[in-house]
């Protein structure tokens, strides 16, 4: 009778402790909780409106914290994606304004952001130098250019590039959700289920033992940056698409946003463990707060503020899991 | 805490500890107790639950019953810095010193001498005190030099050293020979009989029952997390041992079966690099075992990533088959053929954060051309590996990290097994492996060999080269000085003599000195 009960309590304990040390988990339980919070508050929240301008709202951030879960399993970091996406919309808008395509923009646009981001990953790979300072290093050179591209002028094109960002599905579902969507589905496939998400995995969990178990680190880690500008240009299309108009200073802060997106989802920062579900919920995390923050009319600089305190949270929340691990669960 | 020295009162008791990892019951109820001047050898199969003792005894982690007793106080659980403040320090494999300080610096941390300035170190007073230390303990190591400049053996000696400067009276040593060749093992018995002398209490783990019958006072067993039963040392054999740890009749002996041994499948010609490795020329024949042999340091483990590829000769030839090599990278090698199991499988072959089927599969997986992962196929291999290694797991999906040290190099070896080679290279293959699947290991190695493949396997276990090896080739800086048949003829002490380079001084009277 006591066995059993403390066999169940077991059972139990080892249900929390399993789910607990998903990360994911966690951020679920913060997300629920924010949006019932806010709810009793204002109950517009769960209006499907708007419900559907959270996600729009969070799909570009959502695509770039994807990629940038890519380069943090793997061990690396670019924190020069949001000048990235910057230049990348505004060679995209410019060439709109040249009266390209809007097709032939986009593709141009997207080009540029592999390039760029190509060069963190290469100058990463050439210097031996962690791609955390290259990328450190490009962001200006980033910026300089879309400075000098514009001419530090504000490239608008109202009307002429409105399809990504204004359509909606059956009227109702931002097509940028959607694109959001397929490209976390297509990550998730890729981390794992696909050889090179292993190499993703392997490399950034031990690079030497990778190399010697017979794979191309060099070679995969430009890979890894390639994808990582796909994603984006992708997101700079969808950006500009939604926005109208892109300048130097577009997308500056993003990199902050995405690489807290995924360590708030669970993603180590020494490589080798992350979760692209736990990165989404984290994207869409910072959405809701947003979200919540609007409705109940608080400031809008204190948005940052939270962000930051969540990030924190984020961090305690994955120190103390892993100092209990280590310490043992204990009762 | 009394005076330990003149009371027989043990210095350490540990009563009932009990410790379980999800399913795992790594420690139940075990107990012990520690005299001064007693050496309490610790046996036991990989994933028996000493390491985990361990940690319970430095406060790495926190027991789920029992409790720890040091002089009269009782602690159900200790933390890191409880543990060193009550004298008992723990020797981790990790090394954890600082590589860019000196020898001195590093004993002295935290505490460093401040003489005639206030918060300036005194160097000079920190070098006279670290040397006196290091000469009792008859110690040779220069106190200037920094960290990064000691050997594996050494950096593992200062640590010891620097354990009994802070005053510890209780010394813990989780396998600490098992980085280290013969001469740095002998003086590190050397060291620790002194400290014996010295009415320490030592732990010590090792998978090495003739190092336990060498130092031992006690031995105590463990299997399955269970206490079997503690031992004087004078009292019981290391057939008795192993019997009560594997659970079953098994030799501490291999004889292996013969392989017929066919042409020469491989050749190494003048191989040099770096001036690590000096012309070294040999060749191994289809269905031998070529053993390599010599101290730490010796460049064997140099010439094994040339021949894999992950260094490139600066002169010399490989010929495997009927085909010169040029390898560019172990890719490379592995596609040639070649493959590797690793010296240091934390720095060169682990993916800590990864499940065993990753481990085990990734070799596999990069070398197949499918490129979906993660398939019913794949676990199955995981599995079969799982099965035939005998790894002690609750599943393929346990991180390796949290495997016990054994099994995490049996998951090394299977990464090899799911596909055919043309050449093995083992280094170390047994490094940390409890006595029963050393059998195991040694049995695939000769069965690698039945198949008519190509075998080198450096090692720095006697028993082991001598027992598995038809050729052993002494490496002695860099060269590769000897290659003798492997017959009745050869003994330990002869080959232990070249590897140190004492056959030159008497080399005709070798044949004579049997005796010890
Ligand atoms: N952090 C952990 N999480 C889960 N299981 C663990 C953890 N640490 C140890 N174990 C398990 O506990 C058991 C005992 O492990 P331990 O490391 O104490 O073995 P060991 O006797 O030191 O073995 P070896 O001789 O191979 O070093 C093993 O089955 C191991 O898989
Ligand atoms: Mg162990």
């Amino acid at each position: 009778m006591t066995t059993k009960l403390t066999q169940n309590t077991n059972k139990i304990k080892t249900v929390v402790t399993a789910l607990a040390r998903n990360q994911w988990f966690f951020v679920l339980v913060v997300l629920i909780v924010v949006s019932v919070f806010t709810h009793s508050m204002n109950p517009r929240f769960f209006r499907l409106t708007n419900i559907l301008n959270v996600l729009e709202r969070i799909s570009v951030l959502g695509i770039v914290a994807a990629g940038a879960t890519i380069l943090i399993v793997s061990g690396n970091f670019d924190i020069s994606v949001g000048a990235n996406l910057g230049l990348s919309a505004c060679v995209m808008a410019i060439l709109i304004r040249m009266g390209y395509s809007s097709e032939v923009a986009v593709a141009l646009g997207i080009l540029s952001a592999i390039g760029a981001n190509l060069v963190v990953g290469a100058s990463s790979v050439l210097f031996r130098a962690p791609s955390f300072i290259t990328s450190l290093a490009c962001i200006s050179v980033f910026q300089g250019t879309a400075l000098a591209i514009t001419g530090a002028q504000f490239q608008t094109i109202y009307g002429r590039f409105e399809v990504l960002g204004a359509t909606r599905l059956f009227g109702v579902i931002p097509l940028v959700f959607i694109v959001c969507l397929v490209v976390y589905v297509a990550v998730f496939v890729m981390l794992y289920y696909t050889l090179l998400g292993r190499r993703v995995h392997a490399i950034g969990s031990n690079p030497k033992a990778a190399y010697l178990a017979g794979i191309n680190v060099n070679a995969n880690k430009l890979i890894f940056f390639a994808i990582n500008g796909l994603l984006v240009g992708i997101a700079a299309a969808l950006f500009l698409s939604r926005v109208g108009s892109a300048s130097a200073t577009t997308g500056q802060g993003m990199e902050i946003r995405a690489i807290g997106s995924a360590v708030i989802g669970g993603a180590v920062m020494t490589g080798g463990k992350g979760s692209v579900l736990g990165t989404f919920l984290g994207a869409l995390l910072m959405g809701v707060i947003g979200n919540s923050l609007n409705l109940l009319r608080v400031s809008p600089y204190f948005q940052d503020v939270s962000f930051g305190v969540v990030l924190l949270l984020a961090l305690g929340v994955t120190s103390f899991s892993h100092a209990k691990e280590r310490r043992g669960t204990t009762g | 805490m009394g005076e330990p020295s003149t009371t027989p009162s043990p210095l350490l008791q540990v009563h009932g500890v009990s410790k379980r990892f999800g399913q795992t019951e790594a420690l139940n109820d075990v107990s012990l107790t520690l005299h001064g001047g007693e050496v309490l050898c610790i046996v036991g199969e990989n994933g028996a639950g000493k390491s985990t003792l361990i940690k319970v005894l430095s406060g790495a982690i926190a027991p789920d019953a029992g409790s720890v007793q040091v002089g009269e106080a009782v602690y159900e659980s200790l933390t890191p810095a409880e543990a060193m403040e009550l004298g008992l320090a723990t020797i981790y494999q990790e090394v954890e010193l600082i590589d860019s300080l000196t020898v001195a610096a590093n004993i002295f941390l935290g505490q460093e001498p401040t003489q005639r300035i206030p918060f300036l170190v005194d160097a000079r007073v920190q070098n006279a005190r670290a040397r006196e230390i290091l000469d009792t303990l008859h110690i040779d190591i220069n106190e200037r030099l920094l960290v990064e400049q000691l050997s594996a053996a050494q950096k593992q000696t200062l640590q010891i050293v620097k354990a009994l400067h802070q005053e510890s009276s209780i010394l813990i040593m989780d396998e600490p020979t098992s980085s280290l060749g013969l001469e740095e093992t002998r003086a590190l018995m050397g060291l620790v009989r002194r400290l014996r002398e010295r009415n320490l209490g030592i732990i010590y783990i090792s998978h090495h029952l003739e190092e336990v019958f060498e130092i031992g006072d006690t031995v105590m067993i463990l299997k399955d997390g269970r206490h079997v039963g503690t031992y004087p040392c004078g009292e019981v054999n290391s057939d008795f041992v192993v019997r009560k740890m594997v659970g079953r009749d098994a030799s501490a002996f291999f004889s292996r079966e013969p392989a017929p041994i066919g042409d020469v499948a491989f050749r190494a010609d003048s191989v040099t690099w770096n001036g690590i490795v000096r012309d070294v020329s040999f060749d191994v024949r289809k269905g031998e075992v070529f053993g390599i042999g010599g101290l730490v340091g010796s460049g064997r483990s140099e010439l094994a990533s040339i021949l894999y590829g992950a260094a490139r000769p600066d002169t010399g030839r490989i010929v495997l088959g009927n085909r010169e090599l040029s390898l560019r990278s172990p890719a490379d090698a592995i596609e040639q053929g070649v493959c590797l199991v690793t010296e240091d499988r934390h720095v060169y072959g682990m993916f800590p954060e990864r499940s065993i089927q990753e481990n085990v599969a990734v070799v596999h997986n990069e070398f197949t051309p499918c490129r979906v992962v993660g398939t019913r196929s794949e676990a199955a291999l995981a599995d079969s590996m799982i099965d035939k290694l005998r790894i002690a797991t609750f599943g393929r999906g346990q991180s390796i990290m949290n495997l016990s040290g054994g099994n995490q190099q049996k998951v090394m070896i299977a990464r090899w097994l799911l596909d055919e080679y043309r050449l093995y290279i083992f280094d170390e293959p047994t490094k940390g492996v409890d006595v029963g699947a050393k059998q195991e290991i040694y049995a695939l190695i000769v069965d690698a060999a039945r198949n008519g493949k190509c075998v080198i396997m450096i090692s720095s276990d006697m028993p082991e080269l001598l027992s598995m090896s038809d050729r052993i080739g002494v490496m002695r800086e860099g060269r590769m000085v000897r290659v003798f048949d492997n017959d009745s003829d050869l003994n330990e002490q002869e080959l232990i003599r070249y590897f140190m380079g004492e056959e030159e001084n008497n080399g005709d009277h070798e044949a004579h000195t049997e005796h010890q």
